[in-house]
């Protein structure tokens, strides 16, 4: 008789919470418990666990977005609260990431929108939110702020710290009692060292959630498969610093040569085609959420995360 | 357990004949043991010695060849579950398949499209493998005629997917010669496949939908004397091949279950997403891939994949320090530094090329360090930069004395500008946005 697999597993992945349901003191519909895993991805015993979650990315600038999605989602990007909306209703996602473009113009100061853009997409969509903040460092401090003000009780993920700029995010995670996204340049050892530093400042480690940076497919995406195999590897050998739920991101995906430089004809195809097999790839190596751009990709990786959490049978 | 190189050594015969292409029998016993090299090579071992010996020296995957000539290839001899504890060695074969009922021009140019078509990447030229001949019709006068279609057009390795062993019979005829990989054989019908394998010598796919079931196949198949075997696991979601093909990996390499030491074959046909069965198939251990023939944009994504996963992870992926040039840039083009991490320079000079602007890239010697991380192991520093731009006759190459340097460098703008006499601009921290930065900012 041959044995089902054995790895000799120490440890287990960490929960984070996503999402404040009105029991919790927020006003989403519904809550994610993510990580808990023990041992590699879709391999636990018996085989029901929670599918990885799809997340649709949204914007509040248009310009800095890419123009594949602008035509193929329409009037909507202008419009983050409807665009979230559809987003939940019609593409099917779990959550909503808002990354605050509009923060990249020059010397921009105009921070009370950012909290009125944030308000108006909690409202429009009871989906869990993820905010993406700036881009600029100087004004972190008030971003994640105003944003973290915005969403309190809503347990929020906020997006995302780095090494040498960490403590203006956490600190409105913190005080509004929201997660946060720590990412580090597709190192082992850096994402350690940022959680440790995390932990040094007071963020609990259920709070964090690991960015171990997503290399486009083509553009050092083997370098980022490998990390976070190695994340997860941690994880489960006991490294409580690493234990925690990765998220991979491959917003790269919409920019790369192939992509920009492919004819009319095969352009969305491509795109989602590029987003769709970085995010498998990736929820394979451990990534236990992963976001994508263009709305067809959303389904596509729904069903195949679906298709991959079914067994039906042993070895 | 695997032996070490001198308990082989005690069982070789110590002739030092170099026969078997090694200068000692030491160096032999020290290729067995890492299972680079194959028992048979020596002609003078006892039968004793073949018996202790053949188990445990093999290589865990047994290599399998498939096809002839200049683009057979070689599945198997994996050595680990992670490609970071070494590497994976030999990328699977991705097959189109084409079908008996289909007419003999569609067949030609399927296997035409394999033959020709090449996506060049990265200095590599990624191609499909090969063609799968599906006796769909059941028949075999539609199989022959399929059969020949394919050999008619090309000389690629070929899979003959069919169960009926008159078809298969009728099939080999033409081209049993070429090493194809038959599929399959099922506890019901392994005798009649056998046989034909061994009579053409080609190599055999096993179907079992558990690995019990599969560990007694492969026994039977040896005793009928068939040894060049790949495994279908018969999965019927992507969750039972994933699990199934990971622990037939774990099972094997650490030698546990030597009657499964073989590649693994998976048809992404039986599947609601043939992309998905793909990705998963390249990351996680599938050696032979049959697939419909893929649209552009799939095409693209799975020879892309399969090129990342099968890159040695351990061989830092560095470019050579340099000017390089994006167009042709003339006395007055912009000057723009970087490190010599790949990844970094072929992003950065594919965002150049869609500006237009003809510019210079100054490639520094960070030994393959992103940006991040060598700004803060300083080894990007200010000397570093002087040197490159002396040693690699910038200041001849251009009038001005500008230096655009990546956004993540900005710390070090004061000293390379002291250091270098150039005047410093900080660029982006994303090369995306290289292009309107150089819009905007770029005046010599």
């Amino acid at each position: 008789m041959i044995p089902e697999p054995n790895f000799g597993w120490t440890g287990s992945v960490g929960d984070v919470v996503l999402g404040a349901t009105r029991s919790d003191g927020g006003t989403r519909s519904r809550s994610y418990r993510i990580g808990g895993g023990t041992t590699l991805p879709f391999m636990e015993k018996g085989g029901t666990f929670p599918s990885p979650l799809v997340v649709f990315e949204i914007c509040d600038d248009p310009r800095y977005w890419s123009p594949i999605v602008n035509d193929f989602c329409g009037d909507l990007v202008h419009d983050p609260a409807a665009w979230a909306k559809t987003a939940e209703t019609t593409y099917g996602a779990d959550l909503v990431r808002l990354c605050l473009t509009s923060t990249r113009q020059r010397d921009f100061s105009d921070i009370p929108s950012l909290g009125k853009t944030t308000d108006a997409v909690l409202a429009s969509t009871s989906l869990p939110l993820i905010i993406e903040g700036s881009n600029e460092p100087k004004i972190d401090s008030e971003v994640f702020q105003k944003c973290g003000e915005a969403g309190q009780g809503e347990h929020l993920l906020l997006g995302t710290a780095e090494a040498g700029r960490y403590r203006s995010i956490a600190a409105a995670a913190l005080a509004y009692n929201h997660a946060i996204i720590a990412q580090s340049p597709i190192d082992i050892n850096l994402a350690k060292q940022l959680n440790i530093l995390l932990k040094e400042i007071g963020v609990p480690r259920d709070h964090i959630v690991i960015d171990p940076y997503t290399g486009a497919l083509g553009y050092g995406f083997e370098y980022s498969y490998s990390a976070m195999e190695r994340i997860r590897f941690s994880a489960l050998k006991g490294d409580a610093d690493l234990a925690m739920p990765m998220i991979c991101a491959p917003s790269d995906s919409l920019s790369i040569k192939e992509v920009r430089e492919a004819d009319a004809g095969t352009r969305n195809a491509i795109a989602v085609e590029w987003e769709f097999t970085t995010s498998l790839a990736a929820a394979i190596a451990g990534a236990e959420i992963v976001c994508v751009r263009h709305p067809d990709t959303v389904r596509r990786l729904k069903a195949a995360f679906g298709a991959l959490n079914t067994r039906t049978g042993g070895a | 357990m695997p032996l070490k190189a001198l308990d082989i050594y005690k069982l070789l015969p110590k002739k030092n004949c170099k026969e078997c292409g090694d200068p000692t029998c030491l160096t032999f016993a020290m290729k067995l043991a890492a299972g680079k090299a194959d028992l048979d090579l020596c002609p003078y071992l006892d039968d004793n010695a073949k018996s202790v010996l053949g188990a445990t020296t093999r290589p865990p995957i047994k290599l399998v060849k498939l096809g002839v000539g200049e683009r057979s290839f070689a599945v198997g001899e994996e050595f680990v579950l992670y490609r970071h504890d070494k590497t994976f060695y030999h990328p699977p074969g991705i097959m189109f398949a084409v079908f008996d009922t289909q007419s003999e021009e569609e067949i030609a140019a399927v296997t035409a499209r394999v033959r020709d078509e090449t996506l060049t990447r990265v200095g590599a030229d990624l191609k499909f493998s090969g063609t799968a001949i599906v006796n769909t019709s059941g028949t075999v006068e539609a199989y022959t005629k399929a059969v020949a279609a394919v050999e008619k057009t090309a000389g690629l390795p070929e899979v003959l997917v069919t169960e009926n062993p008159a078809a298969l019979a009728a099939a080999l005829v033409q081209c049993g010669s070429y090493r194809p990989l038959i599929c399959a054989a099922t506890p019901e019908n392994y005798r009649q496949m056998c046989a034909l394998a061994k009579q053409y010598g080609c190599r055999l796919v096993v179907r079992a939908p558990t690995l019990d079931g599969l560990a007694r196949l492969t026994k039977d198949c040896a005793a009928e004397g068939v040894q060049n075997l790949v495994l279908d696991l018969e999965p019927k979601t992507l969750g039972d091949f994933l699990y199934r093909s990971t622990a037939l990996r774990q099972l094997t390499i650490t030698r546990a279950v030597p009657d499964l030491g073989f590649p693994v074959y998976l048809d992404a046909m039986a599947f609601d997403d043939e992309d998905a069965a793909i990705a998963l198939g390249i990351v996680k251990y599938a050696s032979v891939i049959v697939t419909k023939p893929l649209a552009p944009a799939s095409a693209k994504a799975a020879l892309t994949l399969r090129q990342n996963i099968y890159t040695d992870p351990q061989k830092p992926i560095q470019m050579n320090p340099g000017l390089y040039r994006v167009g042709t840039p003339g006395k007055d083009a912009p000057v723009l530094m970087t490190v010599n991490f790949s990844l970094t320079y072929f992003t950065l000079q594919g965002y150049l090329e869609s500006t237009r602007i003809p510019c210079f890239m100054l490639i520094v010697d960070t030994e393959g360090l992103s940006v991040l991380t060598s700004v803060a192991a300083g080894k990007l520093n200010e000397m570093l930069v002087r040197d490159a731009i002396k040693k690699f006759g910038v200041e001849n190459e251009v009038s001005h004395r500008k230096l655009i340097i990546p956004g993540y460098a900005a710390p070090l703008s004061g000293r390379i500008e002291e250091a270098t006499g150039w005047k410093v601009l900080v660029g982006p921290r994303d090369a995306a946005e290289i292009g309107e930065f150089l819009v905007q900012e770029w005046k010599p």
